[in-house]
């Protein structure tokens, strides 16, 4: 039986508390290979279903612990998996340098002519450059539900971080890409998403979305992000 | 007969472990690390574990399953999609009810089927005076009837979503739409990091 898409995003709940059957659990999973709003909804909800069981610790029997850690000597560990995306860091990394130092480059071509405007662009070059060289810059790179990638690039000790997208498909006149930080307390504008954008006061466990919205960005999500990622 | 004693709250313990960190030291076979998360989660898996099966010499093996598979598996947590405690009572919770669903033929379960009590918090021996079981039960609270039922029946109960309709005598899309948003209401309620 096809269910449809809107059904299926409905079941988020449902997954997460394991009340499908095992069939729909199959189905659900396909879609969430290409559904990253469910993705995130599904990060959220199971983190809530946690906290159900957490909420009803028992004490077991003292003789599960000389049980189990007995077991663990006779048993053996699975190997990890091959890494998802380590094989692109190196790449997204080095294009992110490339394009800061050439905007700064340019930057320094016009030195001479310093506008007001310049200096503001100045001041923002040299700060995605320190973002993106930073020693702990950490880079995530999602591709889109509007084609092409999103790619983030944070710095826990700058509390910054710096996003840049590549073949996100053109929209409408009328319409924008807006960026957002996402918190459990709401999420903020970053402004519109073109080129390669700073982003400030970025906290742990904020996460980057990116949402089509009205030419002029909108006060509040009000699309489902085209990508999520974490910083 | 004295009054049954009141638990007093507890003040905040020391913060808990680094349960990720520890999990990369169990998934390079580091035995001591595990008796850190033994002791950070036993109580929880075998909980929810407990909570579902009802069960109590069930639970036990179930429990010892799940938490061998964390020592097993402990290499296939990924950080970067949950947290650690999230990762392991998903499992716990899957496996309890791949017990029950794998049982469903017996008739002890059918009976327990027809009584929708099933899905209450009963097990006697729950420790309630933990933080996250205080705000469980006040953002529980903050829901309507019919989502509070739906999410404890699945939940607590091992129910899939068409036999909570059915317990609940509701149709199949509106129970489906009430765990949702009323899982979204206790997220936000409970202001769980996401």
């Amino acid at each position: 039986m096809k269910v449809m898409r809107d059904d299926l995003h409905v079941l988020t709940g449902s997954y997460v508390l394991d009340a499908v059957s095992d069939a729909e659990r199959e189905e659900f999973e396909r879609h969430l290979q290409h559904c990253l709003s469910c993705r995130a909804e599904v990060r959220g909800l199971r983190e809530t279903a946690a906290r159900l069981a957490m909420a009803r610790v028992v004490v077991p029997p003292a003789r599960l612990e000389q049980r189990v850690l007995a077991a663990t000597y006779r048993t053996r560990q699975l190997p990890p998996l091959p890494s998802e995306r380590t094989h692109r860091k190196f790449p997204c990394r080095l294009a992110i340098l490339a394009a800061a130092a050439s905007v700064a480059a340019a930057v320094a071509l016009g030195v001479g002519e310093l506008s007001a405007q310049h200096q503001l662009d100045r001041a923002r070059e040299t700060a995605i450059s320190r973002v993106v060289t930073a020693p702990d810059a950490r880079v995530e790179t999602a591709r889109t539900s509007a084609g092409g990638s999103v790619t983030v690039v944070t710095s826990a000790a700058l509390r910054d971080a710096v996003v840049s997208s590549t073949g996100l498909a053109p929209l409408s006149s009328g319409r924008v890409y807006q960026v957002w930080v996402m918190s459990p307390s709401g999420a903020r504008s970053a402004g519109l998403l073109h080129g390669t954008s700073l982003l400030a006061t970025i906290a742990p466990g904020d996460r980057i979305g990116i949402t089509v919205e009205p030419a002029g960005g909108a006060a509040r999500p009000t699309t489902n992000p085209v990508a999520i990622l974490p910083v | 007969m004295s009054r049954p004693q009141i638990r007093q709250w507890q003040p905040e313990p020391a913060p808990p472990p680094d349960l990720a960190a520890l999990l990369a030291q169990v998934a390079r076979g580091d035995h001591r690390a595990f008796e850190l998360v033994y002791a950070e989660l036993a109580g929880p898996v075998y909980g929810v574990v407990r909570q579902v099966l009802r069960d109590p010499a069930q639970s036990e093996e179930v429990a010892q399953e799940v938490l061998l598979e964390i020592w097993r598996t402990a290499s296939r947590f990924n950080p970067a999609r949950g947290s650690a405690a999230a990762w392991a009572l998903t499992i716990a919770h899957r496996r309890a009810v791949d017990r029950v669903r794998a049982e469903s033929a017996c008739s002890r379960r059918e009976q327990q089927a027809a009584d929708p009590g099933a899905g209450e918090d009963d097990v006697a021996e729950v420790v309630e005076a933990t933080l996250e079981h205080q705000r469980v039960r006040r953002c529980m609270d903050g829901l309507t009837e019919l989502q509070r039922e739906s999410i404890k029946l699945a939940y607590y109960g091992g129910y899939t979503y068409p036999q909570v309709a059915k317990l609940l005598g509701v149709a199949l899309g509106t129970v489906k739409t009430r765990i949702r948003d009323g899982l979204i209401r206790m997220r936000d309620c409970m202001e769980v990091p996401w």
